[in-house]
């Protein structure tokens, strides 16, 4: 398949396969689900070079009769492979008496949003290019220091397409492509072991290589010569924009989806309308932002993508849904359904049955540079420049953490002082939110998803 | 399926190849997710496709098709011996191989237990979690949302390759789950879990302590004591470890770090480290692809993605470095033997050095005996997950825990999470108990680079460590 008709191709078997479900049983609704990307892929880990190219094709099915539903899927998007689905999701739902009381069919069409800005360029990046990639910027790395010892570069590039439709009448797709492009640094100097990364992504240009391997390597080289905080108390964090935003998606963006609210495993289920951040926090949701790497014209389930404001100056104002967690909470669905957790790099979406996931989360702005956070400090904190270790391992229910910050530094008398040997730092995600001391105006889009700029909490307990 | 692999292989080889391994997989996954009253998934999958890897002097280029047809297969050949082609000049390590004596697979690779999960209905298997619902409720307290899984994956493993290899086996792994989620009356929210996952058939959750009932008890249980139990403190302590979390910390802190992709690169703190003394007596690490499943459980692995029989390499014995865990072209760099550890957690994706079942190996001390030893501490069990930095620095949270003085438990601890560097912990390790069980699983599973998740067996006995640090309230 090619790009310009990727979709229509798509449709036309998408169409297919929903007329061989109806033949084989009328009693039954049905949802078919098709995904098609070609992916190419090239990674160079200290001059071991792997290259990777091919294209990833799913469907999945969705059966339902009444409040019984089945769920199948199969690789591939030929119309046999489809039957295939059709016939196994049919088995699930004439083999068992589970129904699911919230479930009240499938959704209805609605007019689409609009699909990410995509630059054609990106069409043409193959394995040979990308490979070239990676090579500038382990080049550019080993220039900065002798102490640059390990250097790996993975760029990719892909595009696709996939399709929705359901017996309701709706039939639906979405077309998006993106490139990437990251360059991890490892610095050694004796025992001591210092990391760092820099990434670039895009839809709507060509990734941008230059500065990266620089910039990490000169980031993992400032870390060596730390030193022990050697102390156990309670005082400020500043997390820069990438260890803020694995913050955003733990702390609160895995609260408000709408699984969570309505299995009530979610601290914040019953929050709306209150204060839940200190005021000068806002945070969206944007499915519909024109070079959002999230952005598509329907969501998973065929429904518009749209942008959600999820918290105003502190204050709770919605929850993210698809129609049938919106249905069981008694609102509409937000364009939010999803299939796996896209921000984890999910490869086989059609593998997964519908959920709910961000599209595009983003915390607004402040008005503070990270230098004015720093020296608004009084007496010692902390700053963490990376995602610390564990955050994605912490337990968004409770709310509780327990994090090492391997990339740190001491903040002293308004400055950053040294840094630091691995601090570890625990808290309650909820509660840093009512803490927070500062917002910076330093948007950086993290390489999980969120933008997020720099974030100073208080109160968190920080070991070292 | 065999003789088109082969026939690819003929073609690879004749386009220029050095070596082509070519994979076939036919597997079925089954997923069963209800949440308190609602089935929130009945879900079955089919994961069909085909991988080709080729080989020039050392450096790969991969392809894959859900397409299975001999032409779906020649194309990935050639577009995996282009990438090959097209990589070669970049490549400033390249990690050739010799071939080997081809293996063929026997029908014993393939585990054939009592009930295989295609033996059984849907109505089985839905009726496995409803047990464990139920028990979870009726032992619980609080409760604010009860959740039961089963998950199954079983089917064919086809490789050829230019070795004349020809292999044929059948994987298997099944896992039954419980989350109970319980909210104090300060309004914080608290978790039990149990469960317990291998290739095994559903016979075995028949077993003393694997019923669902059983398992359903225990997490209801241990959610509610959870409702009483109190913050971890922070700073340094002794250590309980307990089996699961033993085995995520030879899994991620040290079986990452002996992967010897990251060997050959440098990037590994073990690297050059053969023969060192890392650890005490009582750190014995071992990766295993066919341990005795029916005795401590597991994961059942007897060939690699590369065509390459598992076997069992001693990683660490008693503290010193050993042996690192291979692929093909790494072994051959670094002149050790093959280990069969290379996997890919589908057709999608190439073969990478990766771990089979990562578990330090028993001691003598029974579990009074370790608490005692344990002295004052945390006793820290179960795992929600971990990692570990390129450093050897690490994080694991446990889901629970007890404070410990003079050898007696005290009260529970909520959710604790522990840290340092593996490096300074293994020669921390006092002593180990004798009970040793392997653990794997349907859910979860390892992530390297973007393959996940991959099923995987880790375990160990209960360790005895001193000076962990624990993140905690200051």
């Amino acid at each position: 398949m090619e790009y310009e008709d990727v979709k229509d191709e798509l449709l036309s078997v998408l169409d297919t396969g929903l007329k061989f479900a109806t033949r084989l049983d009328k009693s039954a609704e049905y949802e078919v689900y098709l995904y098609y990307r070609n992916v190419a892929r090239a990674e160079i880990d200290q001059g071991v070079v792997t290259a990777k190219d091919g294209i990833v094709a799913g469907n999945a099915v969705r059966a339902a009769k009444g409040k019984r539903i089945g769920f199948a899927c199969a690789s591939g998007v030929s119309a046999e492979r489809i039957k295939v689905s059709v016939k196994e999701a049919l088995s699930v739902v004439n083999g068992v008496t589970a129904e699911d009381d919230k479930f009240e069919g499938f959704c209805e069409a609605k007019k689409p949003g609009r699909e990410c800005k995509f630059s054609k360029e990106i069409l043409s990046i193959g394995v040979e290019d990308l490979l070239h990639h990676g090579q500038k910027m382990i080049d550019e790395a080993r220039q900065v220091d002798s102490r640059v010892k390990v250097v790996g570069t993975q760029c990719s590039a892909s595009w696709g397409a996939f399709a929705v439709g359901n017996t309701r009448g709706l039939q639906r797709a979405s077309r998006s492509g993106r490139n990437v492009c990251g360059v991890d640094v490892m610095s050694i100097e004796g025992e001591e072991r210092k990391t760092a990364s820099k990434y670039d992504a895009a839809c709507d240009r060509l990734f941008t290589t230059e500065g990266l391997g620089e910039e990490a390597a000169k980031d993992a080289i400032k870390q060596h010569g730390a030193k022990k905080l050697d102390s156990t108390a309670v005082m400020p964090t500043l997390w820069k924009q990438e260890a803020a935003a694995s913050y955003v998606l733990i702390g609160i963006g895995q609260g408000v989806l709408g699984r969570a609210v309505v299995e009530k495993t979610s601290p914040l289920c019953d929050r709306i309308g209150d204060s839940v951040a200190s005021e000068g926090f806002n945070l969206e949701d944007d499915g519909q932002r024109v070079d959002g790497l999230g952005t598509e014209s329907v969501d998973a389930e065929g429904l518009p993508q749209q942008k959600n404001i999820i918290v105003d100056s502190g204050t709770l104002k919605m929850f993210l849904f698809n129609s049938y967690y919106g249905r069981a909470f008694g609102v509409e669905s937000t364009g939010n359904c999803s299939r796996g957790a896209p921000v984890f790099g999910e490869v086989t979406p059609y593998e997964s049955s519908i959920t709910v996931f961000t599209k595009g989360l983003a915390v607004a702005p402040g008005s503070k540079t990270l230098d004015e956070l720093v020296s608004s400090v009084d007496g010692r904190a902390v700053l963490i420049t990376d995602p610390p270790i564990g955050v994605f391992h912490s337990d968004p229910s409770t709310g509780q953490f327990s994090v090492v910050a391997k990339s740190a530094y001491l903040i002293e008398g308004g400055a950053v002082k040294h840094p630091l040997q691995p601090v570890s730092v625990a808290g309650q995600f909820y509660e840093g939110l009512k803490n927070l001391a500062g917002i910076g105006n330093d948007v950086k889009l993290s390489p999980y998803g969120p933008r997020c700029p720099s974030l100073l909490f208080d109160g968190f307990s920080v070991v070292g | 399926m065999l003789d088109t692999l082969q026939k690819c292989i003929d073609y690879g080889e004749k386009l220029g190849a050095n070596f082509v391994e070519a994979r076939y997989d036919d597997l079925t996954l089954r997923t069963l997710d209800r949440s308190d009253d609602t089935w929130k998934d009945i879900q079955v999958k089919s994961r069909t496709g085909i991988g080709v890897t080729c080989y020039i002097e050392g450096v790969s280029g991969y392809s894959f098709s859900s397409g299975i047809t001999l032409k779906d297969i020649r194309a990935a050949t050639l577009k995996a011996f282009r990438m090959a082609r097209a990589s070669v000049p970049s490549a400033k390590l390249k990690l050739p191989f010799a071939k080997a004596k081809a293996v063929k697979s026997r029908p014993s690779d393939t585990l054939r237990p009592a009930v295989h999960p295609s033996q059984r209905d849907l109505t089985f298997k839905t009726d496995l979690v409803n047990r464990m619902v139920q028990a979870a409720r009726e032992h619980g307290a609080n409760i604010r949302n009860v959740r039961g899984l089963y998950g199954e994956l079983y089917g064919k493993k086809v490789l050829a390759n230019s070795d004349g290899s020809e292999i044929d086996w059948d994987f298997l792994v099944t896992d039954l789950r419980c989350i109970v989620t319980s909210k104090t009356d300060a309004g914080a929210l608290v978790v039990g879990a149990e469960g317990y996952g291998g290739s095994v058939g559903l016979e075995h959750y028949g077993k003393k302590g694997k019923t669902p009932d059983e398992m359903g008890q225990e997490a209801g249980s241990r959610a509610k004591e959870q409702l009483k139990a109190e913050a971890c403190p922070g700073g340094k302590f002794r250590a309980l470890v307990e089996n699961r979390l033993v085995g995520v910390l030879a899994h991620e802190s040290f079986g990452h770090l002996s992967e010897a992709d990251f060997v050959v690169t440098g990037a590994s703190p073990l690297t050059d480290k053969i023969g060192t003394r890392l650890g005490s007596d009582a750190a014995c690490i071992v990766d295993a692809g066919t341990p005795d499943i029916k005795t401590y459980g597991g994961l059942w692995l007897p060939f690699d993605d590369q065509g390459v029989r598992t076997g069992l390499t001693t990683v660490l014995d008693k503290g010193v470095l050993t042996h690192y865990l291979h692929n093909r072209g790494t072994a051959q760099k670094l002149g050790q033997r093959l280990t069969g550890n290379s996997r890919a957690v589908s057709f999608l994706f190439p073969p990478i050095v990766r771990m089979t079942n990562t578990y330090f190996l028993p001691g003598d001390l029974t579990e009074e005996e370790a608490l005692e030893k344990l002295g004052t501490g945390v006793y820290a069990i179960q795992s929600e997950g971990g990692q570990v930095e390129g450093d050897g620095s690490f994080l694991f949270i446990a889901i629970r825990g007890y404070w410990v003085e003079g050898g007696e438990i005290k009260y529970p601890l909520r959710e604790v999470a522990l840290s340092g560097n593996i490096l300074d912990l293994l020669s921390h390790i006092e002593g180990a108990t004798k009970d040793f069980e392997i653990t794997s699983g349907y859910f979860g599973g390892c992530g390297k680079a973007d393959q996940f998740p991959l099923p995987v067996g880790l375990g160990g006995p209960k360790l005895i460590v001193d000076g962990v640090t624990f993140g905690g309230q200051a």
